[in-house]
């Protein structure tokens, strides 16, 4: 679960894909989902498999992180393979019982379905390995960037500080809500038995408290913050500029590639 | 029989939760009924994770707590009944006040015990009378008082529930001297009243030695010593090898003692040395 | 010496509803550039609120806080002030920012608009210069609160200020921490001539001080060398400070009709001070 937010699923290591820069891997995540989704046969879908499990090794992750967060959905995948083996009707019967039949088609279409999920599952969990929540953050305001043209000017700015401030405070909060919540235990609190309704009124006296910290830090955290001559971001540098470099522009030519290769497969295959 | 017993406690970090606790190894000790135990050991040494073994808060990875020969756990549905007879008062228990009176928030704790109105409208007059809130506070928002008298607040919350065993978290942290006195005080005049067991984590040496009948030192997760105050303070070159210290004016008395004062090795406490030194300076007897 | 700081005739309201509170009531002082000074006294004594009119982030109701000879209140270099004179709180949580340190540090300079080498730059000297280098890129939560406080001083020192004002910066810390963060400060004023505000109410942590002011009820009720103010017992007391066991011991003996003062508090030094009443009272 929210084991340490602040570097997420990151696993430290100093890859191909480590270096990349977050806003190429955002981009590149979501051009890969549309290729998996464009892809309408086995060999499309192959062609991105390949991709992926290719860059999955140039990123030095331990394929058991990988496959960690396989079992995580696995129900979903056994779900999806049932349901698909027993609704697609194409192709030569198999095996044929009570008004339930398999056929090659469905096999062929519970694979394809199951390796779409899971080709989804292993490329996202490859942004979250080699990217840290504050990379990301950075990531999306530069991205977002370009609203500010359209009036936008300071909800860009706005939401990456809230980003930033809530990957800060999340830890500091969780830690804070267990001690609240054992210290009213001491006091003789029930938190996990009774009906919906006397549950409910059992949280009261952890919200009141933590609500009441929440705002004193909310205030606190704004006086430090203006004493440190911040100002809305108006004229604010950033130390760690995102920078593109060539391994950046060769990834996105591999990437387009590979969809222009699925493309094309979908259309003479 | 001692009301408190810590069997081989052991309690193992377990990486997968995002609340890091100290890990506690193999501790064992046992306090007698209406003692005053200090428990020091510096940040990390596991204090804090020992404490919360003792009302069932945490469950121990390996050993057993037994409170008056009887281990807590053995019926888990009644763990509920054992934090009111072990009341464990956290550090900074001020910021866990949510009612909108002060009477209805040292209220909460009984009414959990389940205990009538007539009987938590009696404790918590009991209870104010010995720790000094005027009754005219009850109908305050807890909120209005000043950091000190939310502090005592708090305390009187967990008070209220009549535990024999009360254990206090760094109780004066942050507090100026007055609080402090006040906090001490109470604690003191609760223990007296009703004979109860006061376990203290302080960082405060002398503090201590103005209270504790006994020291528990912990380090690194291990039990280092337990024995009473004047044996722990005696034990000064060990105490300094894991980060510890005496009470400053026990460090000014073993500096003139190796000048040549004759001077005994347990003083710890300012009366003391005054006492002492006075009568050197008047060419007095040093046995006084 | 010039002055860095100058608090003319300042009067602070606080209103609460409709009550009003007068914090600081016709209250004056200087800083000199390149001084130590300490500033004593009970919570409510005033002196959180000092700290925060000393770089514009409270307005005085009258009267004027001038920083290099110019007035707080004036809009234009509000930002400027505010570089120039540094402001630590009591809780290392709640003034950090960002979830990595070096991230967390370069936060004032990056307001300030420098170029991102140059905040490399500003960062790296004020992790060296608090000691926290080698975990810039830790995450604050995991480390120690004294560990915290001393980010929090280096995102002030990033920025190049002249004066560092520090309200109660110990009071949440244990002794580890609480020296280290002293310790710190000292360094802070002798090798790289920043001028020091220190509020606390522990009174040794004055003790290096090059000047003590004891505040009570928004007065200055003394303003001396820390030798002065250690030796008037009686008025620390008096308005509630805390008194190290060196201090009361030395301070009982003299009630006891020891001819000692009571104007030292290191364990050694103590430990002479009476080792040498004993003897000559014994010639």
């Amino acid at each position: 679960m929210l084991k340490d937010i602040t570097f997420g699923q990151y696993f430290e290591s100093n890859s191909f894909v480590h270096k990349l820069d977050p806003r190429s891997k955002l981009l590149l995540l979501i051009l890969i989902i549309v290729s998996i989704f464009v892809a309408q046969n086995a060999f499309a879908l192959s062609v991105v498999a390949i991709f992926i499990i290719l860059s999955v090794f140039l990123s030095k992750i331990p394929i058991k992180m990988y496959l960690k967060n396989i079992k995580a959905i696995l129900p979903i995948i056994i779900f999806t393979m049932i349901i698909n083996l027993f609704y697609n009707a194409s192709g030569t019967i198999l095996i044929s019982f009570w008004k339930l039949t398999i056929t090659t088609g469905s096999i062929y279409r519970a694979l394809y379905m199951s390796a779409r999920i899971l080709l989804l599952i292993i490329s996202s969990a490859e942004l979250t390995y080699t990217t840290t929540p504050n990379e990301l953050t950075d990531a999306i305001e530069k991205l977002l960037a370009p609203l500010r043209f359209v009036g936008l000017k300071n909800a860009v700015h706005t939401l990456a500080m809230m980003m930033t401030i809530a990957l800060r405070f999340i830890p500091t909060l969780i830690e804070e809500t267990q001690k609240i919540m054992n210290a009213q235990k001491a006091r003789g609190a029930d938190l996990e038995n009774g009906k919906l309704i006397e549950r409910i009124k059992a949280l009261v006296p952890i919200l009141i408290p933590l609500l009441i910290s929440s705002v004193r830090r909310a205030y606190e955290l704004a006086e430090a913050m203006e004493c440190r001559c911040y100002n809305g971001g108006e004229g604010r540098v950033r130390m760690k500029q995102l920078k593109y470099s060539i391994s950046d522009y060769i990834s996105f030519v591999v990437v387009l590639v590979v969809m222009a290769v699925v493309i094309l497969i979908n259309i003479f295959l | 029989m001692s009301i408190l017993e810590v069997k081989n406690l052991t309690h193992t970090y377990d990486g997968n939760t995002p609340f890091m606790h100290d890990a506690v190894k193999n501790v064992s000790f046992s306090i007698e009924k209406g003692e005053v135990v200090g428990i020091i050991g510096h940040t990390g040494s596991g204090k804090s994770t020992l404490v919360q073994h003792l009302n069932g808060l945490l469950k121990a990875s390996a050993g057993d707590v037994l409170l008056d020969g009887v281990n807590i756990w053995d019926n888990p549905k009644n763990i509920r009944s054992i934090r009111s007879r072990v009341g464990l008062v956290f550090q900074y228990p001020e910021y866990q006040l949510f009612e909108d009176s002060v009477y209805k928030d040292i209220a909460f704790g009984p009414k959990n015990m389940g205990l009538s109105e007539d009987e938590i409208s009696a404790r918590i007059k009991e209870i104010c009378e010995l720790v000094g809130i005027k009754q005219e506070y009850l109908e305050k928002s807890p909120f209005d008082l000043s950091g000190g008298e939310k502090r005592r607040v708090a305390i009187a919350g967990v008070m209220a529930m009549k535990p024999e065993i009360i254990i206090f978290d760094e109780p004066v942290a942050g507090l100026d001297p007055k609080g402090r006195n006040d906090v001490i005080k109470m604690i003191s005049d609760y223990s007296k009243k009703y004979g109860s067991t006061v376990l203290i984590i302080s960082h405060n040496m002398e503090d201590m030695a103005l209270i504790a009948d006994k020291l528990l030192v912990m380090n690194k997760g291990e039990l280092a010593l337990f024995d009473t105050t004047e044996n722990v303070f005696k034990q000064y070159e060990f105490l300094k090898s894991i980060g510890l210290n005496v009470p400053i004016v026990t460090q000014v008395m073993l500096i003139l003692k190796e000048m040549g004062v004759n001077l005994p090795d347990n003083i710890f406490t300012v009366d003391r040395a005054v006492e002492h030194l006075l009568n050197i300076s008047n060419g007095g007897n040093c046995d006084a | 010496m010039d002055n860095i700081i100058e608090v003319k005739n300042v009067t602070f309201e606080y209103e609460d509803g409709s009550q009003k509170d007068i914090v600081l009531n016709n209250f004056s002082l200087d800083i000199k550039r390149g001084d130590f000074t300490v500033v004593l006294g009970h919570n409510g004594s005033g002196k959180s609120t000092l700290a925060k009119l000393l770089n514009g982030l409270y307005k005085p109701t009258s009267g004027q806080v001038l920083v290099d000879g110019i007035s707080t209140t004036d809009e234009v270099t509000e930002i400027e002030i505010k570089r120039r004179v540094g402001l630590v709180f009591q809780n290392p949580d709640n003034q950090l920012v960002a979830s990595i340190v070096e991230e967390d540090v370069a936060f004032g300079p990056e307001n300030l608009g420098h170029s991102s080498d140059l905040i490399r730059q500003e960062v790296d000297e004020a992790l060296k210069a608090v000691d926290m280098y080698e975990f810039r890129n830790s995450t604050p939560h995991r480390l120690s609160g004294g560990q915290k406080q001393r980010v929090a001083i280096a995102g002030i020192i990033a920025m190049k200020p002249d004066c560092i004002v520090l309200d109660e910066p110990t009071a949440m810390l244990d002794p580890k921490g609480r020296a280290e963060i002293i310790s710190t400060i000292k360094k802070l004023n002798r090798e790289y001539g920043i001028t020091i505000v220190l509020i606390t109410h522990f009174m040794e942590e004055a003790v290096d001080a090059d000047r003590v002011i004891v505040m009570d009820n928004g007065n200055i009720v003394a303003d001396s060398t820390p030798k002065n103010i250690f030796n008037n017992i009686d008025l620390l007391k008096q308005v509630g400070l805390d008194v190290p066991q060196t201090t009361e011991l030395l301070f009982r003996l003299k009630q006891g009709g020891m001819n000692i003062t009571t104007d030292v508090i290191s364990i050694e030094e103590s430990a002479k001070k009476i080792y040498n009443a004993i003897h000559l009272e014994e010639i």
